[in-house]
């Protein structure tokens, strides 16, 4: 986690000395994300309770509201935020301004004519869905044309931003000899996998734009080629989520890697290593896909999260050793020093332990004999909020919490009050998986918000939807409070630079590393044992219960 | 510089013969993962191209 570009400043201080120019940009990319977040909250807040039964609508609103979350959340939320963070982390890194600056405009302004042209049509047509899919438009091409026209203009504006994030990367190394450091080879990689991604996105909506505007045939690939991007889609905010905890633990605890930067540049491209080959689980529901590629996705699904962990255990071993080698004691006193009244660092730890838990039960859902069972049941929003929300969207708010007021210069807004927020979070996002995978066991149908089937409906379902919409009330809740805090830097403040510098909220600690660390290990070996215990519970549910595989293969 | 030129250029090959298994085997029947994976191997070749030429300009 070393670069010879920090040697001199901090990660804050460099974006405080950006131009206005630089900063008027990256501070309008995290609104905007922020913006999507809002949206997406408030969309799902009404489909948890709409879901619990608190709440009805008539036939269609809850799914226009469905697809609406899935859209502000997923697809704005998610990949602003990523779009944000490549620009912020590579001017952060090289401290040299934002290279090509005009092509990052041009990518805001293609995105955001995408969201309101994405936002119309959920909110106006048919509902589709946030995959868009085609075959719910039959009847509306017009809306088909708008939400895949929305996801492709996202594409285009992803793939400007990433040009321009690409060559603001590489005005950095000309000074360092040796090349990048690992995080701006990370976010190097990063930015060719968003354009990657964007292929995708062609791929996948392109076909379908045409067939609505009356100039090709009806796509009847478009569920494969969704799937295609959906791989790479779920796979990115994963690989942006551990370059931010690798910036974030460097940046406030002046943790070094305990592994070397050469090595963490292997791990970073592991990620685009790894992606291809693990994609066909998302394949185990088509059922004209030939026995051997489900024998092989099964085998290659295995692999899904090895990057990941070992990004985990980079991290973790690093902040462990450090805190070791300055007095830390036990096998888990040194998680006493972190400084969990520091926002960051509890939105970060949280991030962690629900990457874990979720982890433990994605496994369950990808083997080739649980899936056709679990997947068209809530079992899916229960355990990927753990990612989406515990995970990725509290680190993205995590390094917008640094960043954010480095940018404007206003303080961040109380932090002893955010640095709760992630427990609540997880709290509900607790009581929200309980409900869910739960739920998902017994079969309660993930896309049917009226589940009482004219009184046949199994008794527990109803409890179990009330514990859900609780837990998504209870998560929205605390991230709403983190959203408002991080959003409340937005207005820069007229002080001058000097008092600035003592809001920070960076700790850091010093000292030589090297010494042992064995949560990560044991962290790992922990969730290994728990998807090996939950996927035994799953077998034995399966097999007790009268359930048959429902046969979409929609994610 | 080189650990980088080399990352990216396996990425690439990895994405390339991926892009061949699906557009070669028989029975398949799945072009579009050979249309993106074999658009993400050219993607990173042109990143690797990049940096090939920052580095050559770079020791220039």
């Amino acid at each position: 986690m070393s670069s010879p570009a920090l040697a001199s400043s901090s990660f804050a201080d460099r974006l405080a000395a950006l131009s206005s120019a630089d900063r008027l940009l990256c501070g309008l990319l995290i609104g905007f994300a922020l913006f999507a977040l809002t949206l997406g909250i408030g969309y799902g807040v009404a489909m948890a309770l709409a879901r619990s039964g608190v709440l009805s609508f008539l036939p269609d609103t809850p799914y226009r509201i469905l697809t609406l979350h899935g859209t502000s959340a997923f697809f704005y939320w998610l990949f602003i935020a990523q779009a944000a963070l490549l620009i912020v982390l590579a001017a952060g890194e090289t401290g040299r301004g934002i290279a090509l600056r005009t092509f990052a405009w041009i990518g805001t302004v293609l995105i955001a004519a995408g969201f309101v042209l994405s936002e119309l049509s959920a909110l106006t047509g048919t509902p589709l869905l946030y995959d868009a899919n085609p075959e719910l438009g039959l009847d509306d091409p017009q809306v088909v044309a708008g939400m895949a026209g929305g996801y492709l203009l996202l594409a285009a504006g992803l793939t400007a931003i990433s040009v321009s994030g690409i060559a603001t990367i590489l005005v950095g190394p000309r000074k360092v000899a040796d090349g990048f450091s690992a995080l701006g080879f990370g976010l190097f990689a990063l930015a060719g996998f968003l354009i990657v991604s964007a292929v995708a996105a062609v791929n996948a909506f392109l076909p379908n734009l045409l067939w609505a505007l009356g100039y090709a045939a009806f796509p009847k690939d478009a569920t494969t080629e969704w799937h295609i991007l959906f791989h790479n889609l779920h796979y990115l905010p994963l690989m942006a989520t551990v370059l931010v905890w690798y910036a974030l633990a460097r940046n406030l605890t002046g943790a070094q890697s305990i592994t070397g930067a050469a090595f963490s540049k292997v791990v970073f491209a592991s990620y685009l290593v790894f992606v291809p080959p693990t994609s066909l689980y998302h394949m185990f529901l088509e059922p004209n896909l030939p026995e051997s590629m489900r024998v092989a996705g099964s085998l290659l699904s295995l692999f899904v999260s090895v990057p990941t962990l070992i990004a985990f255990l980079i991290v973790v071993a690093s902040l462990e050793a450090h805190a070791r080698a300055n007095g830390a004691t036990g096998l888990f006193g040194w998680i006493r020093r972190l400084p969990w009244t520091n926002p960051v660092i509890a939105n970060m730890g949280v991030a962690m332990l629900t990457m874990l838990i979720g982890l433990v039960f994605a496994f369950v859902l990808i083997q080739e004999k649980l899936a056709p069972l679990l997947s068209d049941t809530v079992f899916v929003p229960g355990y990927f909020h753990f990612f989406a929300v515990g995970t990725i969207t509290q680190t993205f708010l995590a390094v917008m919490m640094v960043a954010l007021p480095a940018i404007s210069g206003r303080a961040l807004w109380r932090p002893a009050v955010l640095s709760r927020m992630p427990w609540i979070v997880l709290t509900g996002l607790l009581l929200f998986g309980v409900g869910g995978i739960v739920a998902g066991f017994l079969g309660v149908p993930r896309r049917v918000v009226d589940i009482g089937y004219d009184g046949a409906a199994p008794a527990l379902w109803r409890p179990l939807m009330a514990l859900l919409g609780v837990g998504g009330v209870v998560f929205a809740a605390g991230l709403s409070v983190s959203l408002y805090g991080v959003a409340r830097s937005l207005i820069p403040s007229r002080k001058p630079a000097s008092a600035r510098a003592g809001q920070s909220v960076a700790w850091t600690i010093t000292g030589a590393t090297g010494a042992p660390a064995w949560t990560g290990p044991v962290a790992v070996l922990t969730m290994v044992v728990a998807m090996y215990g939950a996927t035994i519970v799953a077998f034995e549910l399966m097999q007790a219960l009268p359930v048959a595989a429902s046969g979409s293969s929609s994610h | 510089m080189k650990q980088e030129l080399l990352l990216l250029l396996g990425v690439a090959a990895v994405w390339s013969v991926l892009a061949a298994v699906y557009a070669l085997a028989p029975g398949l029947g799945m072009p579009g993962y050979a249309r993106v994976w074999g658009g993400g191997a050219v993607v990173f070749l042109i990143l690797a191209a990049v940096l090939g030429m920052t580095r050559r300009r770079t020791r220039g």
